[in-house]
């Protein structure tokens, strides 16, 4: 039964309130904003424009490229932090020997900021200046174009991600490892399952929730990713490394054309929205049958 | 009796503190509390911050700087320009976004306008930069040309002398012609000894279209033709897809190529790096790469640091008859890349006769000097005492490298045929455009022409949203050509 006390008013409407003001209100005016022709630079009059920033979007070779290489990007990257920090997780909850040295050295590249890890990388894969060359050239090899090539240029960056953020695949399947009941290990020695065997029969399986909701979570924050490309690349050669998030900063920061970079931003939300919706669909009758 | 003594004293000492702090006020603007605002600094906010302590010991007044990042500064000034709000007394901004500004932007006082200061910036500031429509509506703070610079030690070496002159027919000297820029760099590309032939910004992003204006200015400034370089100042048509324009890619690509590798990755920082590193021969850019390749603590090549101007061409595309037209003599077209970061008062400003005073002081021949050698500060030389006065510049420059660096900027902006950046509403909206194509052309994955047709079809539709007779409007007033 609900109760009548009025004080009940003095804590819901204020905390409704904020929620309002803080989420919602954002929200709402940045819909808003991706209907109308908003320009900051030069200082248009803006308009409603329906939906016209959206079809442009969707009629722009420039936003299909952009999201054709940020999807490259996000499942590369997952995929290799997936697999790596799986292998790197085991290895770790096996017992080796100094396994807490490893375990905190893993972790620190997931800490240091983004911008900072992209300006590292710059700076080692600098082709006069950057140690990967004068190693490389030490061994006769020539200087490679890391960050000017798109193959090499999308590798390098594909490079850093997993590099930076498989520490977070090892950190969470740890966890899930290390609350698995050893009892269902001891019986399948019983029966001479094989290490691959249990690994495939009962590892895998029993960590699926867990790995599911690791690589939504990458995915998700993969596609966002725009400090590694904007420091590394800045999108070049071309527009042949620019994401999602760095085409937005473009239209939104650098050309100030408010209306159509809220349209972008909304499409993001939706391509990310149904990769995800996917995903979970995909996955669903596995999960269903290990549950 | 002792309260009389007491009493006159303390009149006394009143009368002694009054008549000093009126000394000290000139003039006088206590209570007066300015508000200026620029990017984040250090670069140019430390430049006002210490003008600003100078200013308030001076007149009594008060400076609060108040900066933004770079992304945030255009709209936060604009907004506040448009909706009337006194928000800043002075405000420091790019001057490409002159063209958004100037119609709510008090004219500087007459008085500022006159006498030996005012005769001492240079002409292309005080003439084009700072003007809008015949009136004078900014004050640069901030001087910024390409120049050239480069190995001393290299060039004067014999056995280059020598072989240099066997292999193109001419001496080894800084060149005349952007023909014999690349002939240079081809000469001391040398991967062996890590030294490549120059070094420029390529990067998409990376400030990389005005080191590609600065070889195109060369082909597309005609003499005759004011303010055609860009566009058509008649139509607004584009003209960046003309022979001029890409001649002027063709060869910055070819300098590409003779850069360190990935040099495509190169914004200015990298090329102040691989210059400063003994890594590059030459190089073009602003005049910081001089004052950080002469520093002992951060180079490998102070005390060989050589400057000029840019090179230039004898050939130059005139777009009205569309034809190469042949000149005599080299046509120097020095390129006054973004050109100098200026100071104006808002007409909404309640403090606009402090805020110009301030702004005289910030860009006194003495406080501009100083910030302009050092470091940090982001001030390159702008008046002509910045660069006749080599004491000013002893700490950082040998006698030669002084002269040679002062000439190369006192020349330059200077120079009959200098050429202006483009001052455009929507400014980075075409050079977006434009940095996209560049990187394509460098990349390989489109032919010059191809690029610069696509700049081109891109510019003429973005004028044609922004309104043809609006941008036309702002394009002849920013090229100092009358509406």
């Amino acid at each position: 039964m609900m109760r009548q006390d009025p004080a009940k008013h003095y804590f819901i409407w204020p905390a409704l309130l904020v929620v309002l003001v803080v989420t919602i209100f954002p929200l709402v005016y940045s819909l808003t904003t991706s209907f109308m022709s908003l320009r900051l630079v030069p200082p248009l009059p803006s308009r409603f424009i329906g939906f016209d920033n959206y079809t442009s979007l969707l009629a722009n070779p420039r936003f299909w490229h952009v999201a054709g290489t940020t999807s490259l990007i996000a499942f590369t990257a997952v995929a290799l932090q997936y697999v790596i920090g799986f292998a790197v997780a085991l290895a770790l909850n096996s017992r080796v020997p100094g396994e807490g040295v490893f375990r905190v050295g893993f972790l620190i590249p997931m800490l240091v900021a983004p911008v900072a890890v992209a300006l590292i990388a710059r700076q080692v894969l600098n082709p006069t200046m950057g140690p990967l060359n004068e190693f490389m050239t030490l061994l006769g090899f020539p200087n490679l174009p890391f960050l000017t090539q798109t193959a090499w240029a999308l590798g390098a960056i594909i490079a850093v991600e997993v590099w930076q953020w498989t520490p977070f695949v090892i950190l969470m399947l740890l966890a899930g490892l290390q609350t698995l009941p050893n009892d269902v290990y001891e019986a399948a020695e019983l029966e001479n399952a094989t290490p691959w065997q249990q690994f495939w029969g009962i590892t895998f399986p029993m960590l699926l929730p867990i790995s599911v909701a690791v690589v939504f979570i990458r995915l998700i924050e993969s596609y966002k990713i725009i400090d590694t490309v904007f420091v590394m690349t800045g999108g070049g050669p071309g527009i042949s490394t620019e994401t999602l998030t760095l085409f937005a900063y473009q239209e939104g920061f650098k050309k100030f054309n408010l209306g159509y970079t809220s349209a972008l931003s909304f499409l993001l939300l939706i391509f990310i929205t149904i990769i995800g919706l996917v995903y979970l669909a995909i996955l669903r009758p596995y999960l269903e049958k290990h549950k | 009796m002792k309260k009389l003594l007491l009493g006159s004293t303390a009149l006394i000492v009143a009368g002694f503190v009054g008549s000093a702090a009126e000394a000290a006020c000139d003039p006088d603007y206590s209570g007066v509390t300015l508000t200026a605002t620029t990017q984040t600094g250090p670069y140019i906010a430390s430049a006002l911050q210490i003008a600003a302590k100078g200013w308030e010991e001076k007149t009594c007044g008060t400076v609060k700087v108040v900066e933004f990042p770079w992304s945030e500064l255009y709209p936060k000034i604009v907004t506040s320009l448009t909706s009337g709000e006194d928000t800043f007394d002075v405000i420091a901004f790019a001057p490409a976004w002159a063209p958004d500004f100037t119609a709510f932007l008090s004219e500087m006082p007459a008085e500022m306008q006159e006498g030996a200061d005012w005769e001492d910036i240079a002409p292309v500031y005080r003439e084009a930069l700072m003007v809008w429509n015949g009136k004078v509506l900014s004050q640069t703070m901030d001087g910024d040309v390409h120049t050239y610079t480069y190995r001393i030690d290299l060039f004067e070496d014999e056995a280059n002398k020598t072989a240099f002159k066997e292999k193109y027919g001419y001496d080894l000297a800084p060149p005349e012609t952007w023909a014999q820029y690349l002939d240079i760099a081809e000469f001391f590309q040398r991967p062996d000894e890590s030294l490549w032939g120059t070094a420029e910004a390529f990067r998409r992003g990376g400030q990389q279209f005005w080191f590609f204006f600065s070889h195109a200015a060369a082909y597309t400034n005609h003499p005759d033709n004011p303010g055609s370089m860009f566009f058509d100042p008649e139509t607004m048509d584009a003209q960046i897809n003309n022979p001029g324009w890409v001649r002027g890619l063709e060869e910055y690509i070819k300098s590409a190529k003779l850069a360190p590798p990935n040099a495509l990755n190169f914004s200015f920082g990298e090329v102040n790096a691989a210059f400063a590193g003994g890594q590059a021969a030459q190089s073009i850019g602003w005049g910081d790469t001089g004052v950080i390749a002469a520093d002992p603590k951060q180079s490998k090549v102070s005390g060989n640091v050589g400057s000029a101007t840019l090179p230039g061409s004898d050939e130059v595309w005139n777009y009205k008859t569309g034809e190469w037209d042949k000149f005599d003599k080299i046509v120097r077209s020095p390129f006054m890349a973004f050109g100098g970061w200026q100071a104006a008062v808002p007409s909404t400003s309640r403090n606009q006769e402090a805020a110009w005073n301030y702004i005289q002081y910030l860009t006194s021949p003495e406080v501009s000097g100083n910030a302009a050698v050092t470091g940090g500060t982001g001030v390159n030389p702008y008046r002509v005492s910045h660069t006749s006065d080599l004491d000013l510049w002893s700490d950082i420059f040998s006698e030669r490298e002084a002269k040679e660096y002062l000439g190369a900027q006192n020349e330059s902006v200077q120079a009959e045929n200098v050429a202006l950046d483009m001052r455009l509403p929507g400014y980075f909206s075409y050079t977006e455009v434009l940095e996209i194509e560049l990187s394509k052309a460098l990349a390989g994955e489109a032919s010059p022409q191809e690029a610069l047709d696509a700049v081109a079809e891109q510019w003429n539709a973005l004028t044609d949203e922004f309104g043809r007779d609006n941008q036309l409007a702002a394009y002849r007033a920013s090229m100092g050509l009358p509406n």
